[in-house]
Parts: structure tokens; C-alpha cells; sequence
């Protein structure tokens, strides 16, 4: 008696789906990158495959720089980030507050609201006619002729408006490796004459590692490659290697061989990161919580 | 003796805890008092209370379709991404076959690209595959990024749920369809509900991937992005934001504290 829906049944699916929609369109930059295909038509003629798109990526100090740049910018921001939410998730995992799930949702949930909109809030701080710096003309603080003009429109305002964008969403898998930790082993520690200091230097931030290293993770992958922010509140100086990607696309001066080049440059980057930091990404695991 | 935290250590995360929840909710706050301020531009000092930008918005066409469009493309593909992942999380926690890591990993990967990528990866297999930009290009796109929060709602779930209940619906005659519908759908359907909201409003908020391959009919992150650059339209946005933000605010913790309870019911019952 069959009593099991069989596997491809129920796999088949949701992978025809990620290989149709997911795998085959990456494979297609692919084919633009080293110009197996270009132009308006369908799959049709073949064209010299060269690989002078790659060639000119790797000797291009634009691109590169460009990239080194955001690599730079989001390490910053990522530093940050873990900097700020891992005070916050040992004082909510440890402190043994009654109210850590209702103050740890507080924190998480700005993270739930429209991304967009959040940097939005930011545009209408920073901006040099803004909240900002309207309050500081109005109480007198500064004066109105002399606006804090840098505010908008920066690397600065970039990396702040990203770290305010990410801070919610990361302390989730520090608090998640922070509550799972056996609190004995602190008191065998503190048995053993550890102050709470070497505690958490030798046990706490150790065995929390994972979930800063994921949460790390989480926070650099995708502001790595950012152009939406940039976009926003970066101006010449906020320009991101995602904005380069992106404006090789638009309408402008489309070219879509530099631009495949590097978002499959962007994509290598990603993919070894994740791959080589896998385990700690247990992303099962940090969806339970 | 605390072997975490003195006194004032507790005293001094505390404070900075309350410090980092102010910087999160400072902007929001800015927002929601000047959506209701009197004035063109958004700068102190106030002047004065007005309900005219919500009004505004309310009778902003081009803004209303872009909300419906929204709302539109997020139904569908939040429905759709939640059949795929509750087959495919089925599969993963029920099922042991060969290349189970990879098949997860394939699952899992939209997570990690980076969306200016994905964006312009549809964008060429559309213009490759000569499928015009449209809704339904959107949809497509966003369910390939719902999908692995869907996995990641209902698999951890599933694994809580005895598999005996199923052997037993089996030894009683159920077929494998029935046992699923009377059994298994039940006892995930608060997971479920959660993870339509969460695909839902990931849709409703996309950007990135959606200005690569949305067609004439924009979405509202696609309006939202396009007002911005117009000065005179920014305290409709702001009055719109507020509203937005809110209500997803309401509907993702309602769904989440839902859940809970919910699935708490179940088990008792179960």
C-alpha cells in the first residue's frame, strides 16, 4: 500500500521553479559575461566567445576600486552593526529579564516594516533644508547660514542609514547563541575563581562566536552589494559597486557585458563567503527561535 | 552572585539598551509628527496640525494603483511561494534521499544573493527568453526570493509534529493525500499563515529586484522610489509611510504572537 507522497512529487516543484528562475538566469549573465549572447535577440545566432569583459574587469582600477570600496564601507558598517546589537542581546539573554521575548520583539520589529520607508525617514532627517538641521537653526544651536551640509548626500549617510537598517535584524542570532549557552558553565567559572570578566572572555564570547560570525555574515552579504541606499542617500561619494552593476543596466549607457562581468564578480565573493562560513550560517536554527 | 552581570554592568546595558531602541524608533517617530504637519517642508519649528496630506494621498490615483499593484502581486506570489514551500519543506524534514544538503542548499541560496544581481539575472532571461516586463515577471521574481523564508517558517514546524500521527492515519486507511489533509495541513496551518505574511510583505516591500523587471504598472516601492525625487510630493509620502509602516508594524507582530498561541492550541490538543 502506498501511504507516502513520492519525493520528486513533492520536490519537483519548488526545484524546477529555483532551476528555471534562478540557476538558468545567473547562467545566462554568464552567457553575456564572455559574449555568448547579447542584444535584443532570442538565443539565436552564436557570437565569438571572448573573454575580454573579464580580462578588462581585472585590469580596470575603476571597477576594482569601486569594489574595494564597498568591501570597505560594508565591513565598517557590519562592525558596527555587531558592535551595537551584542551589548543588547547579552543584556536581553542574560540579564534573566522576565521580558526578554516582548523587549527583544521591540527591538526586532522595525526591522519588519518597509525598508524603503525607513531610509526615507532618514532622507527627511539628514537633508540640509531637514529635521535636523532645522532643529539646530531653530534653537539656536547652530546657525541657519551654517547647516551641517555634509549630513546628506555621503559615505557618512550611507553607512549610517545601512547600520540603522541592519542593527534590529542581527541581534537575533547573537541573542539566539548568547540564551543557548548552559549558564552552569559560567558558574563552574566563577566557582573555579574566574572573575566575570575572564567568564566571559574564556566561556561567553567563545561559545557566542557563531552567532556573531552569522550575524556578521547576514549584514555584509547584502549591504555588499547595496544600490538602493546609495542610491538615496550616497551621492557621488556613496556611489556602492551594486550602483556601477545597476547603472550598466539602466537606460542610460547600457553595457551589459561590464555589467554581467561584475555582478558575476559580486556573485563569486558571495558564494565563497557563504560557502566557507556555512556552518555557522545554521539557518534553521536561527528561524526557530 | 550574578556570574553574567554586576549591578552596574545590568545598569549600564540597560540604559543602552533603552538608548539603541530610541535610535530605532526616533525616525519613525519624525515621521508620524510631521505627516500631520502644516507645511511643505519637513523642518522645526512646527506649524501646526492638518490631516491635508493624508487626504492627499487618499485621493492620489497614480498612488492607490501603485498600492493595488502592490497588493496584487504580493497575493499571488505569496500564495505561490507558500505552495512551493510547504511541498519542499514537506520533502526536507519527511524524506530521506540522496543530495538532501545540496537540494536544501539550492532551497536556501536566494537568501544570500545579493539582489542586484538576482534583479538583473531575470532581467536577462526575460529579455533572453523574449518574455515581455510585466506583473507577472515580478511575481515570478518574487516568489524565488519569498520562498526560502517560507522553508525556514514551516520546517522547523514540521519537525515538531510526531510522525507517528501520520503512521497512525495510515494504519487507519488514509491515503497519503487525505493523511496530509486532515493531519498535517491542521497542524502546520499556523506556520503557514505566518509564512504567507512574511512572503507577503517581503513582496509589498521589494524594491531592488522588482525596478529590473517591472513592466508599465509600478509597484509601490517603485512610486515610493520615483516620489522621492520630487520635493513637493514628500509630505504625501511621509503621510503614506506612517500608514504603511504601521500597519505592517500591527499585521507582523499579530501574525507572530497569532502563531504562538495558535500552535501552543494544537499541541494541547494534539
Amino acid at each position: 500500500m502506498r501511504t507516502r507522497l513520492a519525493t520528486p512529487g513533492l520536490l519537483g516543484l519548488p526545484l524546477v521553479w529555483l532551476v528555471v528562475f534562478f540557476l538558468i538566469p545567473i547562467g545566462i549573465v554568464g552567457a553575456y559575461s564572455v559574449d555568448a549572447l547579447h542584444g535584443p535577440e532570442i538565443f539565436a545566432e552564436a557570437h565569438n566567445v571572448t573573454f575580454a569583459g573579464w580580462t578588462h574587469f581585472f585590469h580596470s582600477s575603476v571597477y576594482l576600486g569601486l569594489f574595494w570600496k564597498s568591501v570597505k564601507m560594508s565591513l565598517i558598517v557590519s562592525l558596527v552593526v555587531v558592535a551595537l546589537a551584542y551589548p543588547v542581546a547579552y543584556y536581553l539573554a542574560l540579564s534573566g529579564t522576565k521580558r526578554k521575548y516582548v523587549l527583544l520583539l521591540i527591538l526586532i520589529a522595525p526591522f519588519l516594516t518597509s525598508y524603503l520607508l525607513r531610509v526615507l525617514a532618514w532622507k527627511v532627517i539628514l537633508g540640509n533644508n531637514g529635521v535636523l538641521n532645522s532643529f539646530l537653526a531653530w534653537t539656536g544651536i547652530r546657525s541657519a547660514d551654517h547647516p551641517l551640509s555634509q549630513l546628506l548626500y555621503s559615505r557618512f549617510a550611507v553607512m549610517l542609514v545601512l547600520a540603522y537598517v541592519w542593527v534590529p535584524f542581527v541581534a537575533l542570532p547573537i541573542f539566539v547563541s548568547l540564551e543557548t549557552i548552559d549558564r552552569r558553565l559560567l558558574e563552574a567559572a566563577s566557582d573555579l575563581g574566574a572573575s566575570r570578566l575572564q567568564a566571559f572572555l574564556k566561556v561567553t564570547l567563545p561559545l557566542s562566536l557563531p552567532g556573531v560570525i552569522a550575524s556578521f555574515l547576514f549584514v555584509f552579504i547584502p549591504t555588499v552589494g547595496e544600490f538602493v541606499t546609495p542610491s538615496l542617500v550616497g551621492g557621488p561619494s556613496g556611489y556602492m559597486y551594486g550602483n556601477q552593476i545597476s547603472d550598466l543596466f539602466s537606460t542610460g549607457f547600457p553595457d551589459w557585458r561590464t555589467g554581467s562581468v561584475l555582478a558575476l564578480f559580486l556573485l563569486g565573493v558571495v558564494t565563497l563567503l557563504t560557502a566557507a562560513f556555512s556552518r555557522f550560517l545554521r539557518l534553521g536554527e536561527t528561524a526557530s527561535a | 552572585m550574578d556570574v553574567a552581570l554586576s549591578k552596574n554592568a545590568r545598569r549600564v546595558l540597560r540604559t543602552f539598551f533603552g538608548l539603541l531602541v530610541v535610535f530605532l524608533y526616533a525616525p519613525i517617530a519624525i515621521l508620524l509628527i510631521f505627516s500631520f504637519n502644516d507645511s511643505d517642508l519637513p523642518t522645526f519649528p512646527l506649524s501646526g496640525f492638518t490631516l491635508r496630506w493624508y487626504h492627499q494621498f487618499l485621493n492620489n490615483a497614480d498612488l492607490r494603483g501603485a498600492l493595488e499593484t502592490s497588493a496584487l502581486i504580493a497575493a499571488i506570489s505569496s500564495v505561490g511561494a507558500v505552495l512551493l514551500g510547504v511541498v519542499a519543506s514537506i520533502a526536507l524534514v519527511r524524506r530521506r534521499f540522496r543530495g538532501k544538503g545540496a537540494v536544501s542548499a539550492l532551497l536556501l541560496s536566494p537568501l544570500v544573493i545579493p539582489y542586484v544581481v538576482f534583479g538583473i539575472s531575470l532581467l536577462l532571461f526575460f529579455h533572453a527568453a523574449g518574455i515581455p516586463r510585466s506583473l507577472l515577471t515580478v511575481v515570478i521574481g518574487h516568489i524565488v526570493i519569498s520562498l526560502p523564508y517560507t522553508i525556514l517558517v514551516i520546517v522547523p514546524r514540521l519537525t515538531q509534529i510526531d510522525v507517528s500521527l501520520e503512521e497512525a492515519a495510515a494504519d487507519l486507511g488514509a491515503g497519503p493525500f487525505r493523511t496530509y489533509r486532515s493531519i498535517i495541513l491542521p497542524l502546520i496551518a499556523p506556520a503557514v499563515v505566518s509564512a504567507l505574511l512574511i512572503a507577503f510583505t517581503t513582496s509589498f516591500d521589494e524594491y531592488a529586484v522588482a525596478s529590473f523587471v517591472v513592466g508599465t504598472r509600478v509597484t509601490f516601492p517603485i512610486y515610493l522610489y520615483g516620489a522621492l525625487r520630487f520635493p513637493n510630493r514628500l509630505p504625501q509620502v511621509i503621510a503614506v509611510a506612517v500608514v504603511v509602516m504601521i500597519v505592517s508594524l500591527v499585521v507582523v507582530i499579530g501574525a507572530e504572537v497569532g502563531r504562538r498561541v495558535a500552535e501552543r492550541r494544537l499541541d494541547a490538543v494534539a
